[in-house]
């Protein structure tokens, strides 16, 4: 498998408004192949997005390597942030005539991927008179409809309620298999890491921790209590790891163990 | 309706006021549009009514013109944030009557000094706005642009300039109602013509009676403005916009 994402040696500091300066990302490597879905689980304030912002080309001030191969990137938000004066149809016009995609292709990518995500009735609605889980499909969309090679993802179901969370991570599962791009996934959940990812790396404290190949089979079903297991396992090994964590850098640290508590706790009511 | 209702009852409060002081100093609604009909019929409102309207017009452009750039460079930019905040305030803060005689004393009388004054006057307030509304631009979606490898122009045209128009929208609106009473003034000391010439000319008269015809008039006009001109084109520009119901 040749890779697609190399990382080697990558440091990004923050200046804080103090002088004093932080280190978010500390002498990162990573490897990425190509088709791979791979999940970067850890608490918030750890560097996830930082990361992915540094692989995405927002963020063009670090030191160390990063180089990204494979055709364009895409980039899920948290939030789908759709232009609230263009219907979906006009959102996606707009990600394809940035992009420089060929018009004539427009209208065959279009109608592909909003069937995929079940989103073809919804083509002149604005965004406002869609859920939020329709509007998140319709971010995937017009993610996928301009032909990425490497899809990256930043807790792009985090703000979902979990029955529409559950259903657009299938979906997500489905149309990976189909178009089998690199997917990079960051997410603080790890039963959604579990569920999706080939493999899985901890991050904590500006560096990975851990690094964790997911060993259930494709096709993969939600409530597979194997998931359930090996996540369990996974919080139950990292959870110690970032407790011990040498460099608390700030008071998100501490809370993040709670919230990946709060995570377990939520898994064991399904 | 309610609209409808308030402005009967304006004019039944302003009947009622009018008999408190002798009607030549005071007239009524009744004696006051008779002498705008009056007016309207001997056909002499014509000229100064469109003379006041096109330096209105003027003057509202220029006061974009001046206005919206700044504005845009000071919500972009700290540095010239800094810079022209204090410039703002003070263009602000001078009166509109300075700024009227330096342009007839400097320009001449003409009507390039009268629509000069007009814009300067009114250009800070809507820098105001527009910067204001910069500050408050969503910068998640040109992050977003960004990453679909927007190119710059496509980014102040598709993202920002959508974002920022409601703003300009409205300091068209309100730069409309302070520009009509700087021209006023502006044409009450340097123009030999329109509405604020006409108001200085009956007030040396002391014909109270044409003074309000003349106020009464220009209002109408002006409402007539908002009603069939601006409105529906807020309507249309902003129609993806969700319905408050409150």
């Amino acid at each position: 498998m040749n890779s697609v994402i190399e990382v080697a040696a990558l440091r990004k500091t923050f200046k804080g408004h103090d002088g004093t300066s932080r280190a978010v990302l500390k002498n990162l490597d990573l490897t990425v192949g190509a088709g791979e879905f791979l999940c970067i689980l850890g608490p918030s304030g750890c560097g996830k997005s930082t990361l992915l912002n540094v692989l995405a080309g927002l963020d063009k001030v670090y030191e160390g390597r990063a180089s990204v191969s494979g055709g364009r990137v895409g980039y899920l938000f948290q939030e789908p942030r759709l232009l609230p004066w263009l219907t979906a149809n006009g959102n996606l016009d707009f990600a394809l005539a940035s992009c420089k995609v060929p018009t004539s292709r427009w209208s065959e990518l279009k109608s592909r991927y909003l069937a995929m995500a079940g989103l073809s009735e919804f083509r002149d609605y604005y965004p406002h008179q869609i859920s939020g889980g329709m509007a998140q499909r319709l971010a995937l969309v017009r993610a996928l409809c301009v032909e990425p090679g490497i899809l990256l993802m930043d807790e792009p179901f985090s703000g979902l309620d979990e029955i529409t969370a559950r259903r657009i991570r299938s979906d997500l599962l489905a149309i990976w298999r189909e178009t089998r791009k690199t997917i990079v996934f960051v997410t603080h959940n790890a039963y959604e890491a579990c569920f999706l990812a080939d493999r899985i790396l901890v991050m904590s404290g500006g560096a990975f921790q851990h690094e964790m190949r997911v060993p259930i089979a494709r096709p993969r079903s939600y409530d597979d209590p194997a998931i359930f297991t090996f996540s369990r396992d996974v919080i139950k090994a990292f959870g110690d790891e970032i407790e011990r964590d040498p460099v608390p850098s700030a008071a998100t640290e501490s809370g993040s163990v709670n919230n990946l508590d709060r995570h377990t706790a939520a898994r064991m009511n399904i | 309706m309610l609209k409808l209702i308030s402005l009967v009852m304006a004019v039944i409060v302003w009947g009622l006021l009018s008999l408190t002081l002798p009607h030549e100093i005071f007239p009524g609604p009744i004696e006051t549009t008779r002498t705008l009909w009056g007016d309207i019929a001997g056909g002499e409102v014509w000229t100064d009514l469109v003379m006041t309207l096109l330096r209105v017009a003027g003057g509202l452009v220029l006061a974009l013109i001046l206005g919206v750039p700044v504005g845009v460079v000071m919500g972009l930019n700290r540095r010239a944030e800094a810079v022209l905040d204090v410039w703002v305030m003070i263009g602000l803060t001078v009166p509109s009557l300075c700024y009227a005689i330096m342009a007839f004393i400097w320009f001449g009388l003409n009507e390039g000094a009268a629509i000069v004054a007009i814009a300067v006057t009114a250009a800070p307030s809507i820098t105001i706005n527009i910067w204001e509304g910069v500050k408050n631009v969503d910068t998640k979606l040109v992050a977003m642009a960004r990453v679909f490898e927007a190119s710059r122009p496509a980014i102040v045209r598709r993202v920002l300039l959508p974002q920022i128009l409601p703003y300009i929208m409205a300091s068209a609106r309100f730069g409309l109602g302070i520009i009509w009473k700087i021209t006023v003034l502006v044409e009450l000391i340097g123009r030999p013509n329109g509405v604020g010439f006409k108001l200085f000319y009956w007030y040396q008269l002391a014909d109270m009676r044409q003074v309000l015809a003349w106020t009464l008039l220009f209002t109408i006009i002006m409402l007539l403005i908002e009603v069939l001109i601006l409105k529906p084109i807020e309507r249309r520009v902003f129609a993806w916009r969700p319905q408050v119901a409150v």
